[in-house]
């Protein structure tokens, strides 16, 4: 997906038993889309600051979910194992079942985590991974969600649109 | 002493996987032989025993197995001695293995 480009709309379950398409989030300027699932530890290592994140700015921003990831070749990221994880952690964001897996095709998505920030209008404003160190959290230097969200609650342009998502493979169906 | 590194290339975790080896190795003093094998299909992890990348074994002994996980092609996880999970081992880790390790 190019940047500049409008959001897919989508209707997707939610491990908290209701259906989620793009209007749900309408109310909050800002929409944070992610790939994720529960088997990657590149999710896993990024897993509390996603959280923090979406605390911190849950008033004004929309943080979402969505697991594409084949679970017949994963069981650790099937819906059920999706509900456990989000009761697990605390998710306050919805985390939600790609399971045909157009979605994560439509938005050309490739890796867990893989983050793309919407404005507004709901077009792509940045693309990429979340920071610049998954090892080490208390060394990251550049926070590109975070920083992407300030630009575009001040109103300006994010300085930095794309950098490569780093993490594991969308695992699709054979 | 033989140290196998087996990656599968989809996942970025090998390249420090084998900076940490090297450095653990230096930081006890040990020599070893370092072979790194390339994981590409499902048959490949399959006979290798592979349940993700990177799998290390020293001497033939596994890093953290996780005999309850199938071979598939993709990255794994470390539990570090920290509580926290990495895709990656722990320099600390990899430094405890090479000194039980036989030969060693």
């Amino acid at each position: 997906m190019e940047i500049g480009q409008s959001a897919y709309d989508f209707e997707l379950p939610g491990v908290d038993g209701k259906r989620y398409s793009l209007k749900d989030f309408a109310d909050k300027p800002v929409l944070v889309l992610f790939f994720w699932c529960n088997h990657c530890p590149y999710v896993k290592a990024y897993e509390d600051r996603v959280i923090q994140l979406a605390r911190e700015f849950s008033d004004r921003v929309a943080f979402v979910a969505i697991n594409s990831n084949d679970p017949t070749q994963y069981p650790e990221d099937s819906f059920e194992n999706m509900k456990k994880r989000a009761e697990e952690k605390g998710y306050p964001f919805p985390y939600l079942f790609d399971e045909t897996q157009a979605v994560a095709r439509a938005y050309k998505a490739s890796r867990t985590p893989e983050f793309f920030v919407f404005d507004e209008e709901r077009d792509l404003k940045y693309h990429g991974r979340f920071d610049d160190n998954w090892e080490h959290p208390e060394q990251v230097r550049h926070e590109y969600v975070r920083d992407a969200i300030r630009s575009l609650l001040e109103g300006d342009i994010p300085h930095v649109s794309q950098v490569p998502p780093i993490g594991c493979t969308i695992k699709w169906k054979h | 002493m033989r140290i196998e590194l087996l990656y599968y290339p989809e996942c970025p975790s090998h390249e420090r996987t084998l900076e940490l080896i090297r450095e653990a190795l230096a930081l006890e003093g040990k020599q070893a032989e370092i072979c790194v094998i390339r994981i590409d299909t499902q048959e490949q992890a399959d006979a290798h025993r592979f349940i993700g990348s990177p799998t290390i074994r020293i001497n033939g002994h596994e890093l953290q197995p996780q005999p309850h996980l199938p071979y598939r092609l993709t990255c794994r996880a470390f539990l570090h001695e920290d509580g926290r999970i990495s895709p990656i081992p722990s320099l600390t880790m990899l430094r405890e293995a090479l000194r039980t390790a036989e030969g060693g």
